[in-house]
Order: structure tokens, then sequence, then C-alpha cells
């Protein structure tokens, strides 16, 4: 594995390691966290939820009948919430101290999630995009965690195929990339729209319900899919290229606290090895540093992404979840078992743990 | 074996050319594994898109002066452009995955009976559907399901292929599925450059070969098969309506032999591994005789209602000798899927990906 920094980045870096050891600090809310979450699938194929504990040391999985994908933690309780993958019909709570599954809530007749939510920063309301199926609405749904999951009502996205949420530190902005992908269950996994794909980075304030800004990629068939927030209220998000595989389009947004959006265009040769597709998007809470994984391309790539410079290229197969690690540094799964810790100013993807698990392509 | 090909490209630039010979000195006869996937793919695309103009014709005739000769020139007409597409669905990757390509001309499994569904929509139009009507109405009625549907399903009288709208569907069917396999094979020699000069390739198209073998044992065998936990249903197996899938799984490895293997035993050669190779050749021998000698359907061989169609009935194999011939034909395609998966991809250094080529 290799990585290219330079002297001045990786000096930078160093600092802001050592000022933010704690790893509790990337739970706003929370004193202690034990456990990361992953949906995984193990060596025979079955579904799991697994959690592991941030050295890799120890983990335990949860069978569940369906594939997950992303999750969130609750910023008030010692749970963790992780979502049905596309077409997905229902989501987990998770207990994690009695490793156990406390609610099992389902999406509805009529609709899907699309695999991930977040919690408002009180863990009361849970906000889950999803699918309406009749007339293929992108929706957020909203979840009362105090009244056992209970739905509460729906905001309408005016646009199809939503996917990662966060909120912003103003604690009432939601992020939502929106793929813009039409897809039905009658049909499964088949991408129902690919002519006139109308994908955007939404924000969309959670209580009114309005959505406050629609920024649409440079190009109708760039899926904006993941993403995340930094302390100062920068989302990076990352794109899926549902065009021809021949083109070189840019893979990654920025946009700022000011409003400003932009594409953070990388060298071409890179964009092209990450092949058309990012999974997870994750940004220190200390330095506008942003970490993308690319599975199909087999990277990780580090950015600054205030000044777009490339920081890190690292290879890493099957390359899947991503979360900061509350020190500074990255913990990063792979779809082949490993999880790892990437630090700015340092060389190498540290293995934490090999397991015989299949991680999906997030990390909460 | 793969045919010599001139020097494409390069050639144009004589010094390049030259410098290339000195280089590679006797090598350059041969051309590179990805020049001959290459090559191999286009005649593929291009028979496809061949026989799907055939196709095309026939169903006009058929329509102009319907004639049991007629009728028989479709239906062989049909199957035989099911198969070029079979020949060719190793490659999951390039052109065929713009625009749904791949849905469109086959749109599998179908648990809800959505081409059923959707063909009886347009049946029941008031106008007769035109080619502009079966691009809007999605993936079901656009392939080779939709046209077996009309052909082949019992809810549709032999007759009824004669009424307005079910041949216009069936020539607006055809029509756009000549289009699409035309587009196909126009983009994937528009793709030869890139695909020949982007190293990464080479494993894209082994990981696709790879998932198409593991797809096939799977989804189109085991699982009707009842192999897979559940009781086995002639109606989960592909073209049960015709009762040729077996006969589509055939042309699938057939395309396999013709389309991968030249570009994999020239590569597997170049590496060391020229007895894998030659094992790899093999199976796939073993594979084609065998499945050369089974029935063309899979139904037949179930004790299932898709089996009580009379005229799928086999009358020299009685259920359990069919039976076990196709889990004999399963157990090769298993063997065949190792070789590929494991060894193959050892040899080549090939990554399998769970995110990677299953991610969301």
């Amino acid at each position: 594995m290799t990585v290219n920094q330079t002297r001045r980045n990786l000096l930078v870096a160093g600092a802001g390691a050592l000022a933010m050891p704690s790893f509790a600090w990337a739970l706003p809310g929370r004193e202690h966290s034990d456990w990361l979450f992953s949906a995984v699938d193990d060596a025979q194929g079955n579904h799991c939820i697994a959690g592991i504990t941030p050295s890799g040391e120890r983990h335990f999985t949860l069978t569940i009948p369906e594939r997950c994908h992303g999750g969130c933690l609750s910023p008030s309780a010692p749970r963790a919430v992780v979502f049905a993958r596309r077409p997905g019909h229902h989501f987990y709570v998770v207990d994690a101290d009695k490793r156990q599954i406390t609610h099992r809530v389902a999406a509805g007749d009529g609709y899907h999630f699309y695999g991930h939510g977040v919690f408002e920063p009180h863990g009361r309301y849970l906000y889950v995009t999803a699918n309406r199926l009749d007339d293929a609405m992108g929706l957020v749904r909203v979840y009362d965690a105090d009244d056992g999951y209970k739905h509460i009502r729906d905001i309408t996205l005016d646009g199809i195929g939503p996917h990662e949420i966060r909120l912003l530190p103003d604690g009432k902005t939601l992020a939502v990339g929106l793929g813009g992908i039409k897809t039905h269950p009658d049909y499964g996994r088949v991408k129902l729209n690919l002519g006139d794909m109308d994908p955007a980075l939404l924000l969309v304030d959670r209580h009114s319900g309005a959505i406050t800004a629609r920024h649409r990629p440079s190009h109708h068939q760039l899926s904006c899919r993941h993403l995340d927030v930094s302390a100062d209220g920068t989302v990076v998000a990352g794109y899926q290229f549902q065009g021809p595989e021949w083109e070189t389009q840019p893979l990654l947004c920025r946009l700022g606290p000011d409003g400003a959006f932009s594409e953070l265009a990388l060298e071409e040769a890179l964009t092209a090895s990450l092949q058309q597709y990012t999974a997870s998007v994750a940004i220190s809470r200390q330095q506008p540093l942003a970490l993308v994984t690319a599975p199909r391309g087999h990277k990780v790539i580090m950015l600054n992404h205030q000044s777009g410079k490339l920081l890190g290229d690292y290879a890493l197969p099957d390359a899947a979840g991503a979360r900061c690690d509350g020190a500074g540094g990255f913990l990063v799964s792979s779809g082949q078992g490993g999880l790892y810790r990437i630090e700015p100013g340092k060389p190498d993807a540290v293995a934490l743990a090999d397991l015989a698990l299949h991680w999906d392509n997030h990390l909460t | 074996m793969p045919t010599r090909v001139p020097f494409r490209r390069t050639a144009q630039t004589g010094l390049v050319a030259a410098s290339l010979l000195l280089t590679l000195g006797a090598s350059a006869d041969k051309p590179a594994p990805r020049e001959q996937w290459h090559q191999a793919a286009q005649q593929q695309y291009t028979a496809l898109a061949d026989a799907a103009k055939t196709l095309e014709q026939s169903a006009a005739d058929y329509c102009q002066s319907p004639s049991e000769t007629a009728r028989t020139t479709l239906e062989a007409d049909w199957l035989a452009a099911y198969r070029d597409w079979q020949a060719v669905r190793y490659i999951q990757f390039g052109p065929i995955e713009q625009q749904s390509r791949g849905w469109q001309l086959q749109f599998w499994p179908d648990s809800k009976n959505l081409v059923g569904r959707k063909i009886n929509t347009q049946l029941k139009a008031d106008a007769p559907p035109t080619v502009q009507d079966v691009e809007q109405a999605g993936v079901a009625v656009q392939g080779f399901p939709a046209l077996e549907y009309l052909l082949y399903d019992d809810a549709i009288e032999k007759t009824a292929l004669d009424s307005t709208n079910a041949c216009a569907l069936t020539r607006a069917v055809s029509t756009h599925l000549t289009h699409t396999t035309q587009a196909l094979a126009d983009d994937w020699d528009a793709f030869g450059q890139h695909f020949e000069t982007t190293d990464g390739y080479t494993h894209t198209l082994l990981q696709s070969a790879i998932q198409s073998v593991e797809r096939l044992e799977e989804k189109r065998l085991a699982n009707p098969l009842g192999l897979r936990g559940k009781p086995a249903n002639g109606y989960r197996a592909e073209a049960w309506r015709s009762g040729q899938s077996i006969a589509l799984m055939q042309a699938s490895l057939d395309g396999i032999n013709r389309g991968l293997m030249p570009g994999l035993t020239a590569l597997l050669t170049s590496r060391g591994h020229a007895e894998l190779a030659q094992s790899v050749r093999e199976q796939l021998d073993t594979i084609l005789e065998r499945a050369a000698a089974l029935p063309a359907g899979l139904a037949p061989a179930l004790d299932d209602p898709a089996s009580d169609n009379p005229a799928l009935d086999n009358p020299v194999l009685d259920k359990k000798d069919a039976f076990s011939a196709l889990q004999g034909f399963y157990v090769q395609v298993s063997q065949l899927r190792q070789l590929l998966a494991l060894d193959v991809a050892a040899a080549t250094g090939l990554r399998r990906g769970f995110n990677s080529s299953d991610g969301d």
C-alpha cells in the first residue's frame, strides 16, 4: 500500500492527531461507544449485523433475514440502527450492550428503504430515506424512537432515489444524496430511468420539510449517493456515474457552509481508477480531511476537501465502509474481511482485524 | 482457436507498429488477450445484431401472410437470435450496461409474471402497439421473453398472433431488439480502444465471465432443479414457456468457449499456466458434449406442474433419468465454476469483491 503525501500536510495532520486523542469525541451526546456497527454477510452467505470494537479485538454478529447497508448511532442511548439495503423493507434497532435486536421496523406496504438514516440531536426522531412505490417519490420518513419507532410523518423530496442522509451541525438541516435512479421491487434492481435521471445534493429543513437547496451534478447520470458533514457544516458527497464507463466524470462534490457548491476534480487517471464508483465518505471532525472508499477501484483516497488537494491514495481490496476514529484518523472496512486504520501522515493502512465476514459499504 | 488477425490500430502508425514488432518479436504474431477478447465479442455482438434483423424480417413476413411455414421460421429465428444473445451474455460491462440494455434484451427472473401482465396491457390497447410504445413500456416487453410469451404462452391461442395488436406488438418488439442489438454492436466497436488500452479490463472481463457462470449454476440451474433448499420448480427456469432452458445454457457455455477461451488461454499461457487453460477447455468440452445430449427443456425432468405440458414430454427418458442427467450437468457446471472462480482467479491475481461486484 502506498501513500503520496507532502511533508507539510504530514506535519499538519500529525498535529491534529495529537490534539484529539479520544474516540468518544466522534460520538456526539455519548460518553462511550464500545462498538462500531456494520451490515455484513458471513462466510456462509448469511446476512448479519456486526458489532466490532474500534481496536478490532472483539466482535459479535446478529443474523437477520435481509441484507442491510448503512446505519446510524443514537446520540442518547447505546443503540444503533441499521437499515435494509435497497429495496429494503425494514430497519433494525440494535442494543449493543445486550447484543440484541430490540426493534424490527417495517417500511410498510407501498414503501421501501434505501439503506440510510439519521437521528436528530436528541435521539428521539429518526429520519430514514425511502421510496413511495406508486409514484416513485423520494421521501424522508420520520419515526419516533420514544414511541416504539412509530411512523410520524413523511417529508417529500420532489425527486427519485434518496440515499444517504446526515444532519448538519445546526441541528435542523438534513443533507440528502438524491441518487436519481428509479427502481421498483417488481423489477428487482433494474435501473428504470438511466436516460432521464435528475440527481442532486439536497438540503432539507427537518422541521418544515422545505427543500432549502438543490444542487445538481454536472452530468445527469452522476448519481449522488453518500456523504458526510464536517464540524463546520461542509458537506462532501460521492457520486456513482451511470453513463459510459469510458468517460471520466468528477466523482466528488463539496457544499460549503456558505452555500457554495463545487465538484472536486482529481487527476484524470486517479478518477478513472475509481471506476465510476464511490462508496463511503467520511470527514474528520478535526481537520478538513475527507476519506473516500472506492470498492471497484480497490482504493481509498484521502483529500483536503477545502483545497481539493489529494493527500493519500491507498490500495485496499474491496474498500468498503469508512468513518473517522475520533483520534484524527479513519477506520476502513473491506468487503474481504479486513478492518484497517488509516491515519494522515502514515503511508500504510494498518490492519486491525481480518475476519471471515464481508463488510458492506458503511461503518457506523 | 484464435485466428490470426492483423495488427489493429497501431498498424496505422508504421513507426509504432515497427517498434512494437521489434520489442515483441515472435509474439507480435498473436494479439494480446484483450485484443482477442474484443474481437471475439465483436463477432458475437455482430452475429446477434444480424440474427435480430433476420428475426425482425420473419416477424414482418409472418404478420403479412401468416402460414404454418412462416410461423416455424419465426420461432426458429427467435430461438437463433435468443441463443446469440446467450452467447455474449458473459459480458456484463461496457455498452451492455448502458440504458439497462442487458435487461432490455432479457428481463429475467420474472417471479411476478411482469412480462405476461405488461404484454396483456399492450394487447388490450386501443391502437396497435408501436415501437415507441414498446420503448416506453419498460424492460418487461422489450426483449426475448416478451416475444416468447407472444409465441408460446398458453394464454395466447396459436392463432392469436394473427390478431392486429399481437402482430403489431411482435413486430414492434423485434424492431426494438434490432435497434438495441445494432447499437450494442456499434458501441462495442467504439469501446475497443478503451477496452484494449486499459489494463483493468483484464480483470473486469474475467470477473464478468466468472459471475455469469456462477449465475448459470445458481439461478438458471440449481434453483429450478430444487438444489437450493426450495422444491424443484420448472417455472423458475428461464424460457420455460418455450422449453428451451437447457438450450439457452448450452448457448451461453458455447459463447464462453468461443469468446472467453482464446484470450484466456493466451493470458494463462503467458503466465505459465498453460495446463490450467487446458483443464478449463477440457471441462468446457465435457459440459458442451453433455449439454448436447440433454433435451432442450428443463421442466420436463421435474415433478411439478410446469412439466405437465404434454408437448414438453420426452418419450425416451423418464423423469427420473432426465433429472439425474440434469444433476450430472449441474455437477459439471459446478466444477467449471470452481476452476474459474478459484484456480483461474488465483492464477490471474483476480480479487473477487463483495461490494466491488455488488455494491449500492
